[in-house]
């Protein structure tokens, strides 16, 4: 009987090979979308899932309490050591310090080669806690010493080539030799360690001192440091104990600490503490099942509308002894012949998207990942799910189908799926559509802002450069004046980083007006020289810019500073003193600027401190004209490199870092750009497919009203209307759920955009708009048609 | 084998109650021809329907071969069919995504016979049906004479006790219309019991006995005196 069913099934597609085509599309983008999805979601739930004892990792982050509370994935430097020795809570402690991309040089028979990759620094209990293979050289425990280093495969290959690279040497920001006493398998896609070189953690005090000691005055956001506590813990428990270090590492801070664990498994989801927002996981796959009930619907209206056809097939069955469960399984076993041609299509579509999706969010998936028997189920579980949305009430209606008028070919609306059934559905469709262009419009819409906005500082035409850390203030100002010479130049400042997308922060507790407490808020700490203000066309808005001097005692401030302070007026912060860095740095107020974004638009502008101090400068700030780059940017590499030959040269453009900012954004408008546009074009199959049944239907009216004497705008009016009937139902109904969902999503931006009414109307427009293309051929076909050959028929 | 006392059948929409047959009392006995005529409209096929248990009465009692038929559901109807009825429509209702065979064949594959005896029993209908050598062929590929050879091929290849014949001529130039009634009168002369559904008069006379519907009633009942005289 099987057999039989899948033949019948096979020539019934045979037979009508353009809806069949229609519904193996709809359905096949359907299941690609999936796939994606799915490779998309277990990527990001496989991460860090593969260490021993993963369920025992933990890292230690900070909750700072202030006016608000900042959540830190980090610890005070003196923590692990703490830990280790007032607690017996974990089996091994280990601190990691991100360094970022530094620059590696190989000195080879006369030739220094440099490279840029991905540093950290790492105690050896790092290789204990976390399962990264070593493939070759000696014990981890190489890394107590200083001046020593694990790198990966690619890092061996790319830093010696064939070489045995194992105590070969290599200098790391020009500054300290290291030596590599081992090799390590190259770190999956899939953790949190992205590393290519990681260097024995007592070298970071030549780095970065504060990292090197046992100190508790703040955390630093280069810093993690993870545990593997011993079984069956009690994580309140240790967070209790761990309260008692801020009474006795931290009396005098007025900022509060508050010391927590967060497990291995939470790191990778955890937007607060840098992770990605676990939300956009679910949002994916329900967008991903909203392309697949879309295909599905599709499907239904299609084969619903298409049993008149089939009806015959069922009365004889039926006569013949063919029972209701029996034709039921029939269609099903159709359905599923389709599902399975449309699922191997789909794979093949997906096979193809996929190094676009790759590119779109940055990954690496591949096919390979899939030979599991975890994709398999998922597979499984989609061919029958999707098997049985799509024929289930279909295949009910058929079965269902009186002999006798089947026979008779008397079937009404009604007993082929009813007009109203149909009419559900498709306004379920176009609801899908409108909620996805809607959500599209408001991510470009709030993009745009986030982009376009005046962000209080010139992003424009500014090309940062970075600047080696050893350079003094001689180097400095000959670089800065030799680069000024050049036409192409308006202005260079040297800095600690730009005023917003800085890619660094460096933020501290402060002082005001000689008071013996610090404020409850932090300031964000912006060290330059006198041009910056000049060249990021930042407003005074009262005082004056700083004089540069070997010392710092002139500040300019910003206004949010007045504002937290409670001052009305910017001016009544002029003269006062303010002390950070542990009273370390103490200066006078000469000037406040107008209030720029120092942070993306998700967070509030922050107090910020301007001066002058050349040990803090990494980057420089050249403003050029923009309709010079070239030329510009050539004065730049070469001036830059004469002073700094040892050195990589290496450049942004600031308008491109801020664009950053909003990758994930980005992404996120692309995902549901292209989603809404994969609903939209799976509808207009589904809608293409019913028009050439509801031509069918309509002929005899548009013969009788031809005759009549109606017009062809009438008669495609006629045909058009009813559809757009529905896409205004759809957009009712759409506009206040994606009001809701898009309201939510612009709540995450302390500067946000605005959800306009034209938006709404908009992309019932687009739905239109595209609709009308869609069907108006067959509605025009149709007007055209010889209403005397539609009236014999009848 | 068909005794029916009573019946009465009425279809109901929103508005009317159309009464389609109105007391009819009729008795067909095993191996007999029985045509049923009427103008159009006057309940011929909805005799026909529930004879063939496609359909329910509203009221009254329908027995085939001794069993109450009347009120049962639809799965029993489709069990008692199943072997014991063969149809014959006038617009021979075959499968067009099915060969020739396969659609003799499905009558058996309902009554789960093996496969090497339905190829049997499909094949020995075909050749009696002179339709064997186009055994892979499609409907569409068949005149309409060779497509109702196909339909009393499958109606008979269950060997029925009763074959239904809803206008098997209808469709058919006359050439082709006396070689189907021959066939089924060869049917009926093995021992298959007959009921036609007929407008036209010169079908009528192979049967035994004419029966003649008007609004829903029966009106005469005649019998033949020379059954096959156009043969």
């Amino acid at each position: 009987m099987f057999k039989n069913h899948m033949k019948i099934a096979w020539r019934s597609l045979n037979k009508r090979k353009g809806f069949a085509f229609i519904n193996i599309l709809g359905l096949s983008l359907g299941f690609g979308c999936s796939i994606l999805v799915f490779l998309f979601v277990q990527h990001h739930l496989q991460f860090d899932n593969f260490h021993h004892n993963s369920d025992r990792i933990y890292r230690f982050n900070t909750e700072e309490h202030r006016d608000y509370i900042d959540y830190n994935a980090s610890v005070p430097p003196g923590f692990s050591n703490a830990f280790k020795q007032d607690y017996d809570y974990a089996e091994l402690m280990a601190k990691i310090a991100d360094w970022g991309e530094s620059q590696i040089t190989v000195e080879g028979n006369g030739t220094k080669d440099q490279y840029i990759d991905l540093v950290a620094f790492a105690e050896p209990d790092f290789f204990k806690i976390f399962n990264f293979p070593l493939i070759s050289g000696s014990d981890f425990k190489a890394l107590d010493e200083p001046n020593t280093a694990f790198i990966t495969e690619s890092a061996a290959e790319r830093l010696y080539g064939s070489e045995n690279p194992i105590n070969k040497t290599f200098s790391l920001e020009n500054q300290e030799t290291i030596t590599v006493k081992g090799v390590l398998k190259d770190l999956p896609a899939t953790t949190l360690f992205q590393h290519d070189v990681f260097v024995s953690y007592p070298t970071i005090k030549d780095y970065f001192e504060f990292l090197g000691g046992e100190y508790w005055g703040g955390v630093s956001g280069n810093l993690q440091v993870f545990g593997l506590l011993r079984p069956n813990q009690n994580i309140q428990e240790i967070e209790e104990a761990v309260a008692a270090f801020v009474p006795k590492h931290r009396p005098n801070s007025k900022t509060l600490h508050k010391y927590k664990l967060q497990p291995l498994s939470d790191i990778h989801f955890n937007s607060q503490y840098g992770g990605i927002d676990g939300k956009i996981l679910w949002i994916f796959s329900f967008i991903g099942l909203f392309i697949l009930v879309v295909a599905c619907i599709n499907f239904i209206n299609i084969s619903t509308a298409q049993s008149t056809y089939r009806s015959k097939e069922v009365g004889v069955r039926k006569v013949l002894g063919g029972q209701k469960g029996g034709l039921f399984w029939q269609f099903m076993a159709e359905t599923f012949l389709v599902s399975l041609l449309a699922l191997a299509l789909g794979a093949v579509l997906c096979f193809f998207a996929l190094p676009a999706f790759n590119a779109m969010f940055d990954l690496e998936l591949s096919f390979r990942g899939l030979l599991n028997l975890e994709f398999l189920g998922f597979v499984v579980l989609l061919l029958v799910l999707v098997a049985l949305l799509a024929g289930s009430y279909p295949g009910i209606l058929l079965a269902r189908i009186a002999p006798v008028l089947a026979l008779k070919r008397k079937l009404s609306q009604n007993d082929a799926g009813g007009y109203l059934t149909r009419k559900t559905l498709v306004v379920a469709q176009f609801t899908i559509s409108i909620v996805l262009i809607i959500g599209s419009i408001v991510i470009g819409k709030q993009l745009k802002y986030a982009i376009d906005s005046d962000l209080g500082f010139q992003k424009d035409g500014i090309v940062m450069v970075n600047i080696p850390k050893e350079m003094d203030a001689v180097q400095l100002n000959a670089l800065k004046e030799r680069l000024s010479n050049n036409t192409a130049i308006e202005n260079v400042s040297a800095c600690f980083g730009s005023p917003g997308a800085a890619g660094r922060n460096w933020g501290t507790s402060m002082k005001y007006n000689n008071k013996p407490e610090s404020e409850d808020f932090n300031i964000q700490i912006k060290m330059a020289d006198v041009d910056y203000l000049k060249t990021f066309d930042l407003k005074l808005l009262a005082g004056r810019n700083f004089v540069e001097k070997d010392t710092i005692d002139e500040v300019v401030v910003n206004k949010t500073l007045a504002n937290k302070l409670g001052l009305s007026n910017p001016e009544e912060l002029l003269n006062k003193e303010i002390k950070i860095n542990g009273d370390r740095i103490q200066a006078k107020i000469v000037g406040v600027i107008d209030d720029f974004h120092d942070q993306d638009f998700h967070q509030n502008i922050n107090p910020v401190f301007i001066a002058p101090n050349v040990e803090n400068y990494g980057e420089m700030a050249v403003k050029i004209h923009l309709t010079n780059t070239k030329s510009a940017l050539q004065h730049i590499e070469s001036e830059w490199s004469k002073t700094f030959p040892e050195y990589i040269f290496d450049y942004t453009f600031l308008d491109d870092r801020v664009a950053e900012l909003y990758e994930s954004e980005q992404r996120f408008l692309s995902l549901i750009g292209v989603f809404s546009g994969l609903a939209i074009f799976i509808g207009c199959l589904g809608i293409y497919g019913l028009i050439l049944f509801f031509v069918v239907q309509k002929t005899k009216e548009i013969g009788i009203r031809k005759v009549l004497g109606a017009g062809m705008t009438g008669l495609v009016g006629l045909v058009v209307q009813d559809f757009f009937k529905l896409i205004a139902i759809a957009g009712l109904i759409a506009t206040p759920i994606a009001w809701y969902f898009m309201n939510n999503w612009l709540e995450n931006f302390e500067y946000r955009t605005t959800i306009n009414w034209w938006i709404f109307v908009l992309a019932v427009a687009i739905v239109m708009a595209i609709t009308l293309l869609t069907i108006s051929h067959q509605a025009i076909k149709a007007a055209l048609a010889n209403p005397v050959k539609s009236l014999r028929a009848e | 084998m068909i005794q029916i006392q009573n019946l009465k059948k009425s279809f109901r929409t929103e508005e009317v109650e159309t009464l389609a047959l109105n007391n009819v009392n009729l008795k067909v006995e095993e191996g007999e021809f029985a045509a049923i005529m009427g103008p159009s409209g006057c309940g011929k096929s909805t005799l026909l329907n529930i004879i063939g248990m496609l359909d329910n009465p509203t009221e009254g009692s329908y027995k085939f071969a001794g069993h109450e038929v009347g009120g049962l559901k639809e799965r029993q109807r489709t069990e008692l069919r199943k072997g014991n009825l063969g149809f014959v429509f006038q617009s021979f209702n075959l499968i067009d995504e099915l060969t020739v065979f396969e659609n003799v064949e499905l009558p058996l594959i309902y009554l789960k016979e093996s496969k090497s005896s339905r190829r049997e029993k499909v094949m020995k209908v075909l050749e009696r049906m002179k339709i064997a050598h186009r055994e892979k062929h499609f409907p569409h590929q068949l005149s309409g004479g060779q497509q109702q050879r196909v339909a009393i091929a499958r109606a008979v290849v269950t060997n029925p006790k009763l074959i239904l014949a809803d206008e098997p001529t209808g469709n058919l130039d006359s050439k082709n219309g006396i070689e189907v009634m021959n066939l089924l009168t060869e049917l009926n002369q093995e021992g298959t019991t007959i009921v036609m559904v007929t407008h036209s008069d010169r079908d009528s006379h192979y049967a035994h006995r004419v029966i003649n519907l008007f609004d829903g009633q029966i009106v005469t009942e005649s019998q033949n005196r020379a059954v096959g005289a156009m043969m």
